[in-house]
């Protein structure tokens, strides 16, 4: 395997941001619950699946889970089953789901506005895109990712013996739900942002 | 508003103290096996053995032992309610019962748990700030690089994830200047952060994140045709103009961690662990 400069500088600065709002506590909202905060640590990993891949996805979501793990914000982190592991499939997931609900809205919104045979519907072509094919992937990509934080690490907590599974479940719930609105609504606001600054390929 | 004034992750202390003087391989591989020993060490006496160890190193390198816990700070309010936490929510069969309300039982098993964790979450910190305080980035690159190089053999790019590591941590700092900027700029146009309901505070992340994400982009922009420029080419063929070797000290710092390892795996065995 080969990581190109661009993979590697995206995935450190990424990972930079999610490690910085760590230490700020930026990252953390407090939500009213026993447990005091939501996290939105987990959007520069669910950025980076987004924008870059895959893999980019899966090491921004590494370095979040490392830090997680040896500067743990709560004391479940402090085990690598919890902290590292489930932080690997954030950015993959999103990357996933960004892709094929894209290809998706492409696909249904191709008889109509399919210009002649032969014609594909990939995003490199000139047809105009509507503005909800652009913002829905996102929205999707980060809900997803953001319930695939939430789901693995209150079950590996759970699995790990640290929480009962009813605590788990509401936790789970409490702050699951707000994670998940804001990651999404974040997720569509900054990769509109970031598309316009970077150099096109769509 | 001063948020780099806490952050001691990714900051080097120069210093002429044998512990700056060790091998960057030495440490890294003693602070990893010190983690792994911390994950299992389930007695007070192996946590008393590990906080004796660890200052005599603090001790050691002259490092301000306040410093090197100021990082700690923001993170205390939370540790407090998740001791909390687990003092009345970790449920184990016949414990003591301390205490008896409503739902909520005090239990023994809650108590040691709690402290078992905070116990973990101190020493985790502590280790890994120590180690990038007495390490330059530098030299953590260069052994990180050496350490990991035997991963290539099976297709892992070690030296890009090393690279990767690397840019994340210098610019840890650098963004949180960039964010302490936007922020205040963003006081200065009459946003009141610290007020309002869970909502109000959420929708003040927006105009904070936007800014950041898209100067920390820019930035990426930057470096990467900053380093197209220079040919960088991660691992493959590249050489170093300093090597590493490693000397007398790191043969006193194996045989120290030695006496601690061995120390503390006997504990381990053969005392009686808090849960």
């Amino acid at each position: 395997m080969n990581l190109s400069v661009r993979k590697i500088v995206i995935s450190g600065i990424l990972g930079a941001i999610a490690i910085l709002l760590g230490v700020t506590r930026l990252g953390f909202i407090p939500v009213p619950t026993p447990a005091g905060h939501a996290t939105i640590m987990h959007i520069p990993v669910i950025l980076g699946g987004v924008l870059e891949g895959p893999v980019v996805g899966l090491i921004t979501g590494a370095i979040f889970g490392l830090f997680s793990f040896l500067q743990p914000g709560a004391p479940f982190f402090a085990d690598p089953l919890v902290s590292i592991f489930p932080r690997l499939f954030i950015g993959v997931v999103s990357y996933f789901v960004y892709f094929l609900s894209k290809k998706a809205l492409y696909l249904t919104a191709r008889p109509a506005l399919s210009t002649g045979p032969g014609e594909d519907a990939s995003p490199g072509s000139t047809r105009p895109i509507s503005k909800l094919s652009r913002i829905l992937p996102c929205l999707f990509a980060g809900a997803f990712g953001s319930a695939t934080n939430t789901i693995l690490v209150m079950s590996m907590i759970t699995w790990r013996g640290y929480l009962p599974s009813e605590v788990s479940i509401s936790i789970g719930v409490l702050h699951g739900v707000p994670e998940l609105i804001v990651a999404a609504i974040l997720t569509v606001i900054l990769v509109q942002g970031i598309q316009r600054i970077r150099p096109s390929e769509d | 508003m001063e948020l780099t004034k806490n952050i001691t992750l990714g900051v080097y202390l120069p210093g002429k103290s044998s512990i700056h003087n060790l091998d960057p391989r030495t440490k890294i591989i003693t602070a990893t096996i010190m983690i792994v020993l911390l994950l299992i060490s389930r007695s007070y006496a192996a946590f008393a053995l590990s906080a004796l160890f660890v200052g005599f190193l603090i001790t050691l390198s002259g490092v301000p032992a306040g410093y090197a816990m100021r990082g700690l700070k923001p993170m205390l309010p939370v540790l407090a309610i998740m001791w909390v936490f687990q003092l009345f929510l970790f449920k184990a069969p016949d414990t003591t019962i301390y205490f008896h309300w409503w739902i909520f039982e005090a239990t023994a098993a809650g108590l040691h748990m709690g402290n078992l964790i905070i116990l973990r979450v101190l020493f985790l910190f502590t280790v890994t700030t120590f180690l990038t305080l007495t390490t330059s980035v530098v030299s953590l690159t260069d052994g990180l690089e050496s350490l990991l190089k035997p991963l290539r053999a099976i297709g892992i790019p070690s030296q890009e994830l090393v690279m990767t590591l690397v840019i994340a941590l210098r610019f840890v700092l650098i963004l949180a200047e960039e964010l302490e900027k936007i922020i205040k700029a963003q006081m200065a146009r009459g946003v009141a952060f610290d007020r309002g309901n869970f909502i109000q505070k959420t929708r003040k992340i927006f105009p904070v994140f936007l800014p950041l994400f898209i100067g920390a982009f820019k930035r990426a922009e930057e470096l990467i045709v900053a380093m197209d420029a220079r040919s960088y080419t991660g691992g493959k063929g590249r050489t170093k103009m300093k090597t590493l070797h490693m000397g007398r000290v790191d043969l006193e710092a194996a045989a120290a961690m030695i006496v601690y390892g061995g120390l503390l795996i006997y504990i381990i065995i053969f005392t009686e662990p808090m849960i």
